[in-house]
């Protein structure tokens, strides 16, 4: 009897004690939940529509700075698909190192711009207009990669690596359903250049320089839906456009006016600046490279 | 024992709980029941310990940037936990990718970045973009004071919506009357006031003996950080250096590092015999060291060009104290960008922009 209820005993203080344990165990696994924040179920939020940037490169010495700061805002934009092109006859190894690490999705390609249509040294900056080849690369992969089916939820944008985007920028854009427009700062001769909205609708547009053009925005001033990207598959930059009409010459088969969706409060916020990066001076170097002791060219910069 | 003697359990089935089932009586499926209410609790409560232990680890650890994610189709990540290391580090980094800031941890100590800024067009700009890199830190404290008599509403409201752990602070550096209008005094360089008053917050917000582990890093607001470089940095025991690109008209400036990983020198060509021939961006101090030498400050008047870094540093160590990282300096990790200055022509005299817009 005395043994019978032993065993007795035994067993159902095991059976307490692991259920305990268990509920412990539970508890501590949701803390630790609770502690991540987001869970994996964050990343997997169905239709989102994915944000396609096309940015062309192109080397020198700033390029990998300027790639590294932009892919850090990158970073922070879900569902973005990063589409890097290259002004080169091919992939360079710094820009593929950088893009594999970068910890984004991502397409590297590369197309050479045509000699005559490149800027010279000492060419002033706005003589030639600048990654038109390499932004239409963008457009030619996206339509022979991306299916037209009706699903086809995504939106399209022009991102220059030496611009700077907030976050909130990208999230205005998402849903895009044609073209969506809203002011870029710091272009133009002026503090900010953008579209005017009146009711809703974009009725002209505040610029400095040429306000008679058909869309006197700046390529950082726009997106496009994918959808209307790949249902117009002529729609394309035209590099012989004159100085300011290369946005127009993309824009122009694809939207009127009153079609365009204004974002940013009604275009009233600046959510993207157009900065430039000086070029860094290297006197010295070029000096220390013309006595043989130029510094290690094995180290990337 | 005087109770009867049970009889002989039936055969194998029940074999294994012999000892335990005390009753004569008990059917099969109790047996059954009582050998999976036995085993089911430990075997989920390993599975959750299992899962439980690896998770401490991931906080600690810092993807080295060996993981990218190549071209997968939308939204694919439904990487399950534990399959391999390599798995494990890339869920962390997707979850990271979208909780801003990262959870602050209590084991890694605090990066506490003191940035001076002042007011002019692209200052927002340049703002933003720092604070999406920050982001990405953990344990990080921004510490950004303005150049400017009062602190103003565009940083202020900056700071705020980033979600950043921040101290704003401002102090005006005096004019110079006698030379141009708006000239600061020259003889001060730029950013020093407001440098040596994040140092002055610093001393007298953490105290000496206080266990938290931090790490002083002095970032402007052009230059370009990569996220390797926090890693690097948050180990500094006195004072950390590394190379720096695009300075003192080189490709990149670094310290001089001997087989024995001393720093023994500076490889520039501007004043390589400066004390500290380094530049702002290249150094850490760990934060005992600022709060045990409290006289230790950025000198304010007489310093030479490029003297400045030196006129902190030689209070604070030696060359012999110096700790080399990016690899025994030989990675650029920071980059000593400058933005160029917007060109507002046609703004014209009285301003064709609504002011009332903030860029």
């Amino acid at each position: 009897m005395r043994l019978r209820f032993k065993l007795k005993t035994v067993f159902i203080l095991y059976f307490t004690v692991s259920l305990l344990g268990l509920i412990y165990a539970l508890m501590h696994l949701g803390k630790l939940h609770s502690l991540q924040g987001h869970t994996k179920k964050e990343p997997t939020k169905p239709h989102l529509p994915t944000i396609y940037v096309i940015t062309p490169t192109y080397a020198r010495l700033v390029q990998k700075a300027e790639l590294t700061r932009l892919s850090q805002t990158f970073l922070h934009v879900p569902q973005l698909h990063w589409i890097v092109v290259e002004d080169s006859s091919q992939r360079t190894d710094l820009v593929s190192h950088f893009l594999e690490h970068s910890g984004l999705v991502f397409t590297h390609l590369h197309i050479p711009t045509p000699q005559d249509r490149k800027l010279q040294e000492g060419d002033p900056n706005w003589l030639k207009p600048r990654g038109v080849e390499q932004r239409n690369e963008g457009l030619r992969w996206l339509r022979e990669n991306i299916w037209a089916g009706e699903t086809a939820e995504g939106v399209v944008y022009f991102a220059d690596d030496d611009n700077t985007y907030s976050l909130q920028l990208f999230e205005e854009m998402r849903w895009t359903q044609r073209v969506s427009v809203w002011p870029v700062g710091l272009v133009g001769g002026m503090r900010y250049e953008g579209p005017v909205v009146e009711q809703g609708r974009v009725v002209r547009f505040h610029t400095g320089w040429r306000p008679s053009r058909p869309f006197p925005l700046d390529m950082a001033g726009f997106a496009t839906s994918l959808r209307l990207v790949l249902r117009n598959p002529e729609a394309r930059f035209d590099g012989n456009s004159p100085m300011g009409f290369v946005e127009s010459s993309f824009l122009q088969g694809l939207v009127t006016m009153e079609e365009l969706e204004p974002k940013a409060e009604m275009c009233t916020k600046v959510l993207v600046w157009h900065t430039r990066t000086e070029k860094p001076k290297m006197k010295r170097e070029e000096a220390l490279q013309a006595q043989g002791l130029g510094s290690d060219s094995k180290v990337e910069v | 024992m005087s109770s009867p003697h049970p009889p002989p359990p039936p055969p194998r089935r029940c074999a294994v709980i012999r000892g335990l089932s005390p009753m004569v009586e008990m059917p099969k499926r109790r047996d059954i029941l009582a050998i999976v209410l036995i085993v089911l609790p430990w075997t989920l409560l390993i599975t959750v310990w299992h899962q439980s232990a690896i998770t401490p680890l991931l906080t600690i650890r810092k993807d080295d940037g060996a993981e990218g994610r190549h071209e997968t189709g939308q939204g694919s990540d439904s990487k399950e936990y534990c399959s391999s290391d390599k798995d494990i580090v890339e869920v962390v980094r997707t979850e990271y990718v979208y909780t801003r800031p990262p959870p602050w941890s209590d084991v890694l100590p605090t990066i506490h970045v003191v940035t001076p800024t002042y007011s002019r067009p692209v200052q927002k700009a340049e703002l933003t973009r720092l604070a999406n890199t920050f982001l990405h830190v953990p344990n990080l404290h921004w510490i950004l004071v303005e150049d400017a008599q009062r602190r103003t509403p565009l940083v202020s409201r900056l700071l705020r919506e980033t979600g950043l752990n921040y101290t704003h602070l401002n102090v005006e550096t005096p004019r110079n009357y006698k030379l141009r209008g708006d000239a600061r005094d020259p003889r001060i360089p730029r950013g020093t006031m407001q440098r040596n008053l994040a140092l002055r917050w610093l001393r007298e917000t953490f105290s000496p003996n206080s266990t938290q582990p931090g790490i002083v890093y002095f970032a402007d607001d052009d230059n370009t950080y990569s996220l390797e470089l926090f890693e690097e940095m948050r180990s500094t025991r006195k004072v950390s250096v590394w190379p720096v690109a695009f300075v003192g008209g080189l490709r990149y400036e670094s310290p001089k590092v001997n087989a024995a990983g001393k720093v023994y020198g500076w490889k520039t060509v501007f004043d390589p015999h400066r004390p500290f021939a380094i530049d702002m961006a290249g150094f850490a101090v760990n934060l005992r060291l600022i709060l045990y030498k409290p006289q230790a400050y950025f000198k304010l008047r007489g310093v030479k060009g490029g003297y400045q870094e030196s006129s902190l540093l030689r209070e604070l160590v030696t060359l012999n104290d110096l700790e080399p990282k990016a690899a025994n300096c030989t990675k650029i990790l920071v980059w000593h960008t400058r933005t160029e200055k917007p060109v507002l022509v046609n703004e014209g005299k009285k301003g064709f922009t609504d002011p009332n817009v903030e860029i």
